[in-house]
């Protein structure tokens, strides 16, 4: 966190950006979700057209199929993909960050371009039915053979892992030291034998949890990413990512809401009931300032600052945001709740879980008292 | 200014504090008061914002303000160092002598077309005050006797209400919008380093303070309670070192609207982060000899200070003219 002055970035250029995205989406107009299409398909079409287009992984580095740029520019294009009611960007920026610090060049090479493409979708494989934020009680393992591995155990909430290719495993490969050594990280390919892949339904409806059991899973050596014991240190920097606004996407989707809001807002301003006008303006600032902290964090990056515990703070204003957010709507939105709730609902269903995955809002506050504010155990 | 350079005059503001913050609203004296507004005065800064161009950023006179607010100090950098030499900046036509601070309305809102019951804000060192109505007016207005604030550590003056008014010029549209946001991120990044700064102080005591045969730190409702601030702290910041670099960097329109929200969230977030502080040092933040008030009550005075909550959400409900 410094405290010196920060470089935003370039307007002149980024607005640049701003405009040729903006022709580009004038002459390749939004998909239509498909009535019956499940929410993933329709996802992976439009990730494919904005590929198409170049507007996938700006900030990854050319030679692995992204563009060069700096993620200043992801940022600018989630701001617009918000602004212009498109679905989200594609969830892909903490998977790819774990492949570019951890993969080899030949895995990198090998994953990341069909994976910023569409082409291969992934999932993660992190959670476990007695390991959620303490990812360290995790118990599937992977045990050694000459040049392979099998894997035996239980994953749980991977995200949509029935519409995907490939999984970013976690397991324990050493049963003798402690879970911070012993964890390794592979590339499963969930078509490999052994893999049963079992949808969960969610609060929602959805069908976006899974349960995976791996039953004896023949795993290549060359299918671990970086060296054994590193799925510690590779979890943790993708839980980083993966707490940042910016990375997951989010910000165009909390973006559109907001939108949404504001013009609801505009149209009804003298009939809006006592405090809704507030509590819309609140869910501006609240968005904004999640913007504005992912450009600070985008910006320290940029200045050399490697992805840290602060990321729990991140993780505690995207939950903010994302959680008043979306209960301000059904109240502004009150036809929402009459039946089974439509589809925002579904949505405000799903937000209560923001406070949950990638790690619960109090272990975020363990991890800010402990690693920034250094504050003393207990006992 | 290049970065090295920025760190030597950041380093200067710090070094006030060692030399002049007070410990304890008892401390807070005329005479103590106009030995640290000479200092300040001695260092020059008030040309950081006087040439054309500056020779600041606003983002960098930002981070000033951040560092004043983190520190008890009686000195008026807002007012006469980085608010009203700005406002000369903007009339272009700086042959005004003498060291004003800015004028607000008695309720310290930024005043509307005729403005009336003037209060010289922030004025410890000044002569005089420039007002600004809402259509761009500026006037020089005369100091008028101490004023009581909520805010101890804060200087104001009234302003007397017949005193003759001179004016001073006239700023065209844009530029109207570029003071205000500038005024509006100046003040609230000194609100920003008010709050951090006493979190941190709540931290460092959470760390040796006893109870229990052990240090409150390390009880997690303590420690989700600083955590908490820390994240609020962090928003703050963040929100207000962006709508700074847009004061440099993007049109008037955009700027106005980043200063905006980084006053909302800071009106709310810093005070809420104040009283969380507050909370750890316990009874103790409660008398009088103890520095926390004086930070509640910068903070508390500054939620309100130029634009309140209420105002700002509703301005910002409704999308943007510009987008």
């Amino acid at each position: 966190m410094t405290d010196t002055p920060l470089d935003f970035g370039d307007p002149a250029d980024l607005d640049r950006l701003r405009r040729e995205f903006r022709a580009w989406l004038a002459e390749h107009p939004l998909p239509e979700r498909q009535s019956g299409e499940p929410v993933p398909v329709f996802l992976r079409r439009w990730h494919r057209l904005l590929h198409s287009g170049g507007w996938v992984g700006l900030d990854v580095p050319e030679r692995y199929g992204g563009r060069g740029l700096t993620a200043l520019h992801q940022v600018a294009i989630s701001d617009e993909l918000g602004a212009c009611r498109a679905p989200g960007v594609p969830r892909i920026g903490y998977l790819a960050h774990a492949l570019l610090e951890f993969g080899s060049e030949e895995q990198r090479l090998r994953f990341l371009p069909p994976m910023l493409a569409g082409d291969e979708v992934w999932c993660q494989g992190f959670s476990e039915p007695g390991a959620g934020s303490d990812l360290a009680g995790m118990s599937t393992f992977a045990a050694r053979h000459d040049g392979f591995y099998i894997v035996r155990g239980q994953k749980l909430w991977t995200s949509y892992a029935q519409y995907s290719g490939l999984c970013l495993l976690l397991a324990r490969t050493d049963r003798a030291v402690p879970a911070h050594k012993s964890i390794s990280a592979f590339v499963l390919p969930l078509d490999r034998p052994g893999v049963t892949v079992r949808p969960l339904r969610a609060a929602n409806g959805d069908d976006e949890f899974c349960e995976l059991f791996l039953d004896d899973v023949r795993l290549e050596e060359s299918e671990r990413i970086g060296v054994e014991g590193v799925g510690w240190a590779l979890a943790m920097t993708t839980v980083s990512y993966e707490r940042n606004a910016l990375d997951t996407g989010h910000i165009s989707k909390y973006g559109l809401l907001v939108e949404r809001l504001r013009r609801h807002a505009a149209e009804h301003q003298g009939s809006l009931p006592d405090g809704l006008l507030s509590r819309i303006g609140r869910c501006v600032v609240d968005y904004e300032v999640l913007v504005a902290h992912a450009r600070r964090r985008t910006a320290e990056r940029l200045a050399g600052q490697v992805a840290g515990p602060e990321s729990s703070v991140d993780k505690l204003l995207m939950t903010r945001t994302e959680q008043r957010l979306y209960d301000t709507a059904l109240e502004v939105f009150p036809a929402e709740l009459s039946g089974v709730g439509g589809e925002l609902f579904g949505d405000y269903l799903y937000s209560r879980a923001a406070s949950v995955y990638g790690g619960t809002s109090q272990i975020q506050r363990n991890i800010i008292a402990k690693r920034i504010l250094h504050l003393p155990s207990n006992g | 200014m290049d970065r090295e350079e920025f760190v030597l005059v950041r380093d200067m503001v710090r070094s006030l504090a060692t030399r002049f913050g007070v410990t304890s609203a008892d401390e807070v004296k005329p005479s103590t008061r106009t030995a640290a507004q000479q200092a300040l005065d001695d260092m020059g800064l008030a040309d950081l914002r006087r040439t054309s161009p500056p020779a600041a950023t606003a983002q960098e006179c930002a981070l000033l303000a951040e560092e004043h607010g983190r520190h008890p100090l009686t000195t008026s950098l807002l007012g006469t160092v980085l608010l009203a030499p700005e406002l000369l900046r903007l009339l272009g036509a700086d042959t005004s002598p003498g060291t004003p601070t800015i004028a607000l309305t008695r309720e310290l809102r930024l005043p509307g077309e005729t403005p009336t019951d003037l209060v010289a804000w922030d004025s410890e060192g000044a002569d005089s005050a420039l007002c600004v109505t809402a259509e761009g007016t500026v006037t020089r207005v005369e100091l008028g006797p101490a004023a009581p604030s909520a805010d101890l550590v804060r200087s104001v003056r009234a302003v007397p209400p017949d005193a003759p008014v001179e004016t001073v010029g006239r700023l065209a549209p844009p530029d109207r919008l570029r003071w205000q946001s500038y005024a509006l991120v100046v003040v609230t990044a000194e609100l920003v380093g008010a709050a951090g700064s006493l979190v941190e102080q709540a931290v460092e005591y959470a760390r040796f303070r006893r109870q229990y045969g052990q240090a409150i730190g390390s009880f997690q409702a303590v420690q989700h309670l600083l955590a908490d601030a820390t994240v609020l702290v962090e928003a703050c910041t963040s929100v207000t070192r962006y709508a700074a670099w847009c004061l440099d960097n993007e049109p008037p329109e955009r700027a106005l609207t980043a200063a905006r929200v980084a006053k909302a969230e800071v009106n709310s977030s810093a005070l809420e982060a104040v009283y969380a502080g507050t909370q750890v040092f316990g009874g103790i933040a409660q008398t009088w000899e103890h520095i926390a008030h004086l930070y509640l009550r910068k903070v508390r005075l500054g939620a309100t200070l130029l634009a309140t909550t209420d105002e700002l959400l509703a301005a910002l409900a409704v999308p943007e003219v510009t987008r």
